[in-house]
């Protein structure tokens, strides 16, 4: 079901909501605080970033290694194709995520405030800088806007922090992790923008209020629904909501589905059929092996190839290794030209045991986890395609495009 | 048991703790420049360094332990942890028990490297360039058989093993199949830091 909380206030297509508008609207911001913690421990919040991790119990991390000198990094980086949630909602609701992100600073005892924001969303950034600019001292002070390079792993955090420090965005060994060591050693919190803009909202109205929607209480989330829908585009629906659903809310199906991609370019494939009652929540996608990602769901119409769709997406994934680790360099790239020859048909189905013993030489043996993210796609759509990957040679003859 | 024995066990402990020592470091020097033998995958190597550096620690014990119970030295346990202890050979045994705790701190770290983070381990990995030749000293300096002829080539052996590998690694460009694309990729995202 539709929801308005991060999107609640005056139309989406108004632009930025003023300071003054959001202030009237929300009151002020409650000062961060040790009880803050609770709060969001009590109301559940995961991080909406891709990896789910639990919020309050990452700045509990912060706080405790702080000393007054940490760094909130608000990560509106963005690399995934699929999803544009984060741009919307800086471009919409810049100072939800301001109030997020001072909220963390004051809660952890940060005395810088970082806003990575990716380069290409100009709309983005100049809504944050300009909702920046109408902050009162000090925060205006303390916080500075950043542009990520528009690559996929630059918004992986260890990447964010790299990019502060050294002004190179690739991903480093961990640990130590940024709530370590991040920003100039410091111990650094580094949110995604939806989850601290939930922040802003759970902070003031409390646990009850933010368990008061989605399944399980979960709240709300953002999805980027694309594909063959009849409205793509940024939706706020309450936590649990069926792929059917959502897809409804959006003027349902352009035509008929095929598969669903669920979490974007590290997520999965998932038949239509199945997808379709999917509630789209954290535990229970995992519980079925699947993941939310950063809110993700495309779906892939029937008439389009899945395993020209596959290729395409794993081509894309190994250009953006940071060519740092071999497994991931190497490796992508055999898997994405293996795929791309089924793809051509170029190979034969001999070509799929090839497939998918490299998948498994090279999960797990990056210094990150893009290898294992593109590694899990790929599987996925082995399982979803099995049949169109065994038959590709006959692309072109049964389906006419 | 034969005192006799014990005494072989550790000279023969002794000299086969200097071999696999001496192969360990000369391997992981070499990895530094991603050598491998023609045919070998460099996980080999690697797999090979990590190996023989474990042996090495097995064989050094069982140097370490027919030594201090080997009644005709009277070594005891404090010579054998606390340096230049031993009132037998004090400096020349003291060099071995040093050698031995800084080989000993380099493994450990090895094993807990993901405890330790990357470049704590490397620092302390570099301990390695201390340990190994006062191992050697510490065989050249004491020792039944150190003045015999086959110790001899032996010693010299693993001098010359260990200085090839470290001139290859001081003097050879090492060959990293990734530079290239690493280069080209941190060049698309890097970006001037602001003041």
């Amino acid at each position: 079901m539709r929801a308005a909380r991060l999107f609640s206030g005056p139309e989406l297509g108004a632009g930025p909501e003023s300071f003054h508008d959001h202030r009237r609207r929300l009151g002020p911001a409650p000062a961060g605080s040790r009880d803050l913690i609770a709060t969001l421990e009590r109301s559940g919040l995961r991080g909406r970033g891709g990896g789910a991790f639990p919020v309050a119990t990452k700045w509990r991390a912060v706080a405790k290694r702080s000393r007054g000198t940490a760094v909130v990094l608000a990560n509106g980086a963005e690399g995934e194709p699929l999803s544009w949630k984060d741009r919307v909602l800086m471009a919409v609701r810049p100072h939800l995520v301001l109030d997020g992100a001072f909220m963390a600073a004051s809660t952890v005892g940060a005395a810088q405030v970082l806003l990575y924001v990716g380069e290409e969303h100009r709309t983005a950034a100049a809504a944050m800088s300009r909702a920046l600019a109408e902050r009162p001292e000090p925060e205006r002070s303390i916080a500075r806007l950043l542009a990520s390079p528009n690559r996929y792993v630059a918004g992986e955090e260890s990447a964010a922090v790299h990019f502060v420090n050294s002004g190179v965005a690739t991903p480093t060994t961990v640990p130590p992790r940024p709530y370590e060591r991040g920003v100039d050693g410091r111990a650094t919190l580094v949110q995604n923008v939806e989850s601290l803009a939930q922040v802003a909202l759970a902070g003031r109205f409390g646990d009850e209020w933010y368990r008061s929607a989605g399944i399980d209480g979960q709240g709300t989330l953002l999805l980027s629904l694309s594909g063959a829908v009849a409205a793509p585009g940024v939706m706020e629906v309450e936590t649990g909501t069926t792929v059917g659903e959502a897809v409804a809310e959006a003027g349902g199906s352009s035509e008929p589905p095929r598969a669903v991609l669920l979490g974007g370019y590290f997520g999965t494939w998932v038949d239509a059929s199945q997808a379709w009652a999917m509630p789209l929540e954290t535990s229970r996608l995992k519980a079925l092996g699947l993941s939310l990602g950063t809110g993700v769901v495309s779906i892939l119409p029937d008439r389009a190839c899945g395993v020209c769709e596959t290729a395409r997406m794993m081509q894309y994934l190994a250009g953006e290794s940071a060519a740092q680790c071999g497994p991931c360099f190497f490796g992508l790239r055999a898997l994405a030209d293996a795929c791309t020859g089924i793809a051509e048909g170029r190979s034969g189905p001999a070509e799929l045991q090839r497939l998918q013993r490299w998948s498994s030489q090279v999960r797990g043996r990056g210094a990150c986890r893009h290898p294992d993210g593109a590694v899990g796609f790929l599987q996925s759509a082995l399982q979803v395609f099995w049949h169109e990957f065994q038959h590709h040679r006959a692309h072109g003859i049964q389906r006419v495009a | 048991m034969n005192d006799t024995l014990l005494w072989y066990t550790t000279r023969g402990a002794g000299a086969v703790t200097l071999l696999l020592l001496t192969a360990s470091v000369a391997l992981g020097v070499l990895t530094t420049r991603r050598w491998s033998p023609s045919g070998w995958p460099r996980f080999l190597v690697a797999g090979l360094h990590r190996n023989l550096a474990l042996l090495t620690l097995v064989f050094l014990g069982l140097h370490i332990l027919t030594a201090v119970v080997d009644p005709f030295t009277h070594l005891g346990w404090t010579a054998a942890v606390i340096p230049f202890a031993s009132s037998y050979r004090p400096v020349w045994l003291g060099l071995g028990t040093i050698a031995a705790e800084l080989l000993l701190a380099v493994v450990v770290t090895s094993l807990l490297r993901g405890v330790f983070g990357y470049a704590a381990w490397r620092a302390i990995h570099w301990l390695t360039y201390a340990s190994w030749p006062v191992a050697l000293i510490h065989g050249l300096g004491t020792g039944t058989d150190s003045g015999s002829a086959w110790l001899r080539v032996l010693d010299v052996a693993c001098l010359v093993a260990v200085l090839v590998a470290v001139g290859a690694r001081l003097w050879l460009k090492p060959s990293d199949p990734l530079a290239g694309a690493r280069g080209r990729f941190r060049e698309a995202v890097e970006r001037p830091l602001g003041p």
